[in-house]
């Protein structure tokens, strides 16, 4: 029986380390080859024990500029993003929980459906429009579609941790003489603030990769760091693997630190709603 | 002022000024502003960070500024297209590949032939003739080439003196055999193989087959001229796999894999543009600098000399039907293709399409494989021509071509099918 539980144990563990190696595998890779020499990145069999360098980081400042823009850009656009995409998800999920109708429930479903459709399907037809309404390449643009994708999953999450609060509390608030914008800023707001973590995480970790939209809707003044990315990976003249490597180290680095620190409320947000009482 | 002191006013006046700072655009010192639509390789030639501004000139004398909006090669000729396609752009010039203007997409594009009887182009007839032709759709000219990427046979010396070898191949039955005496492990413990070749390009195949006299889609659309060319090709391919002088992995190896491999000493011989050359040989990234070397891709014994066709590909200026001022991007177009600029990228890198630049002795010392590349050029042509399947008969030749090779598929079975399938996507 002791030798089972050891055995089960021992595989667990096995199975985690293998998880880890895994996922851990691709990441330790690109910060690990951003130090290498650029002779060593490829070498058979490859060098786990090297001399760092700082060069490609050196090489990335002095031939990508467009890649720090790119980042600048990216910042502006996850942010603004962000803040869209939480400040309506939480008046959506305050009004949908609180509120009952049949137009209401029906459009819960829409807003499921919507996050179906592949993005692509949307993204093109609205390439004209965009370019009609003169606001291609403009942090604005991405800002707001960017936060519109968001805004169906991030309002029913923000819905799951409203229903979690009790009414009674609203209800306390109204008696008090709160009116419907009082009850859901001094209220709801700061108890459902893990939720709007949770969905600020998720924001954030797709405005700041994302490159479809970005591809179609910028050119110069808003283009954001993974467009530069891809530049550098298809190189006509040769790719420089360690400025790539580089430049990869630098993208990961913030939303890699920024999910890190946010991660327990991202845990709460998969798993707001899968308990009851 | 601490952060938990601020007020809603004051965090809501300062995210406004952040907005009104990023909505500002600085002003321009030029009157007129030309946006060019290009990889970035374009844009790092003609103004290379440290170096000589190019274009500096035509800026002065138009009182303008370039800005370039760059991507990579696909991406961009979606964009290009997606962006002459609107009622109205903003760019001015867009760099086009010479595989891709359809007659559809070519309407896209401002014909050039006007502005050039009107205000010609330094010394048109300078410009290598078959890139020119390359621009031509439907009997209109819609691009004006200014680079061009050729391939050659890349190998590395280092490799072959240690095989004993002592000059690199001249017909395709040496590479052969001098291929498969160079798998072996090196004397550093490096398992090498004969050649490495990207399985998801056209360019080798077609090489291949081009070396016994076939190709594979000719400027007037027949498809495998020669079909037991065709044959030999993936033979001679298959051949080499089975001696394990090509990778195992050759059905997943790409362009940048056998860049790699060169630099490790993992692979003697390669094809590609010779372009690469400063990668291969660059002392930071590879284990041979200055010991991989390039020679025009060889063709069989029994070809006739000068008749091996190399594989080129080129980049044309175009100007989109919808922008309003055609004549600025017109005289963009004819300063980066006069003489001067023409040299100057070349210097700086880029493939030049004048023949003049190839006799300039400056140009010729400072890049080694000046003469080898100009040799391929004389005679070097696309892998295809335009049409609107392009794409998914290439899928398809390939698919092809890596069943035979790997030899899941027989070779007479693989042309056939390539006749099968590609026939009907064919223009009529």
């Amino acid at each position: 029986m002791r030798a089972r539980r050891m055995a089960i144990g021992a595989g667990k563990t096995a199975a985690v380390i293998a998880i880890l190696v895994w996922s851990l595998f691709p990441i330790a890779f690109i910060v690990m080859s951003s130090f290498k020499p650029g002779q060593d990145i490829f070498s058979v069999p490859p060098k786990f024990v090297f001399e760092p360098t700082l060069r490609h980081y050196v090489n990335l400042w002095a031939s990508w500029q467009t890649f720090f823009q790119g980042l600048l850009n990216s910042t502006v656009i996850t942010a603004g993003a962000t803040a869209l995409a939480v400040v309506s998800s939480t008046f959506a999920g305050y009004v949908y929980s609180r509120n009952s109708s049949r137009f209401l429930d029906a459009s819960v479903l829409f807003l499921i459906v919507v996050r179906l459709i592949p993005p692509i399907v949307v993204t093109l037809p609205l390439f004209p429009i965009v370019n009609a309404l003169r606001i291609n390449d403009t942090h604005f643009v991405l800002a707001v579609l960017y936060a519109t994708f968001f805004v169906s999953l991030g309002t029913v999450l923000m819905r799951t941790f409203i229903d979690q609060i009790p009414r009674e509390l609203d209800e306390a608030a109204k008696i008090d003489g709160a009116g419907r914008y009082a009850i859901l800023r001094r209220v709801i707001v700061p108890l459902a603030a893990p939720g709007i973590l949770a969905v600020a995480v998720f924001v954030v970790v797709f405005a700041w990769n994302e490159y479809l939209f970005a591809f179609i809707f910028t050119s110069t003044n808003a283009k954001t760091a993974p467009l530069v990315i891809s530049e550098m990976i298809g190189s006509i003249d040769g790719v420089d693997w360690g400025v790539l490597f580089a430049a990869s180290t630098v993208q990961l680095l913030p939303v890699l630190l920024f999910v890190v620190l946010m991660n327990r409320y991202l845990v709460a947000g998969l798993t707001a709603g899968a308990t009851k009482g | 002022m601490p952060i938990s002191n601020m007020t809603r006013r004051h965090f809501l006046g300062t995210a406004a000024a952040g907005a009104a700072v990023l909505a500002a655009r600085p002003s321009l010192a030029a009157s007129k502003t030309l946006n060019i639509l290009s990889h970035r390789v374009h844009q790092t030639v003609l103004m290379p960070e440290g170096g000589e501004d190019l274009l500096a000139g035509w800026k002065k004398a138009q009182d303008a500024d370039a800005v370039f909006t760059t991507f990579d090669s696909n991406p961009l000729q979606d964009r290009l297209f997606r962006e002459a396609g609107l009622p109205q752009t903003d760019f001015g010039v867009g760099y086009i590949i010479d595989n891709r203007p359809t007659s559809d997409i070519a309407r896209l594009f401002t014909p050039l032939d006007e502005f050039q009887a009107r205000d010609p182009i330094e010394d048109f007839g300078d410009l290598a003739p078959g890139l020119v032709q390359g621009m031509t759709v439907d009997g209109k000219l819609i691009g004006i080439p200014v680079r061009h990427a050729t391939g050659g046979l890349f190998y590395n010396e280092a490799l072959l003196e240690e095989a004993g070898i002592g000059a690199p191949p001249k017909t395709l039955e040496e590479l052969v055999e001098q291929a498969k005496k160079l798998t072996f492990t090196s004397r550093s413990g490096t398992p090498v193989v004969g050649m490495i070749m990207a399985s998801d390009l056209a360019v080798f195949p077609v090489s291949v087959a081009r070396a016994y006299g076939g190709d594979y889609i000719t400027k007037d659309f027949k498809l495998l001229p020669n079909p037991e060319a065709m044959e030999k090709a993936l033979t001679t391919l298959n051949d080499l796999f089975n001696a394990g002088a090509l990778p195992r992995s050759y059905a997943t190896t790409r362009n940048d894999d056998q860049v790699t491999w060169m630099q490790q000493g993992r692979a003697a011989f390669t094809m590609i543009t010779y372009a690469r050359y400063n990668q291969f040989n660059n002392p930071d990234q590879s284990q041979f600098p200055g010991r991989i070397k390039a020679v025009p891709f060889p063709g069989s014994e029994a070809l006739p000399a000068g008749q091996m066709a190399g594989v080129t590909e080129a980049w044309g200026m175009t100007i989109p039907a919808n922008f309003p001022d055609k004549e600025l991007a017109w005289s963009y177009i004819k300063e980066v293709a006069s003489k001067r600029v023409t040299l100057g990228m070349a210097r700086n890198g880029n493939g030049p399409v004048r023949i003049s630049t190839y006799a300039d002795a400056s140009f010729a010392e400072a890049n080694p494989l000046a003469q080898v590349e100009a040799e391929t050029l004389a005679t070097a042509r696309g892998a295809f021509p335009p049409f609107p399947e392009a794409a998914r008969a290439q899928q398809i030749f390939l698919e092809e071509v890596q069943l035979a090779v790997i030899g899941r598929k027989p070779v007479k079975e693989a042309v056939e099918a390539m006749v099968t399938r590609i026939t009907p996507l064919l223009p009529a």
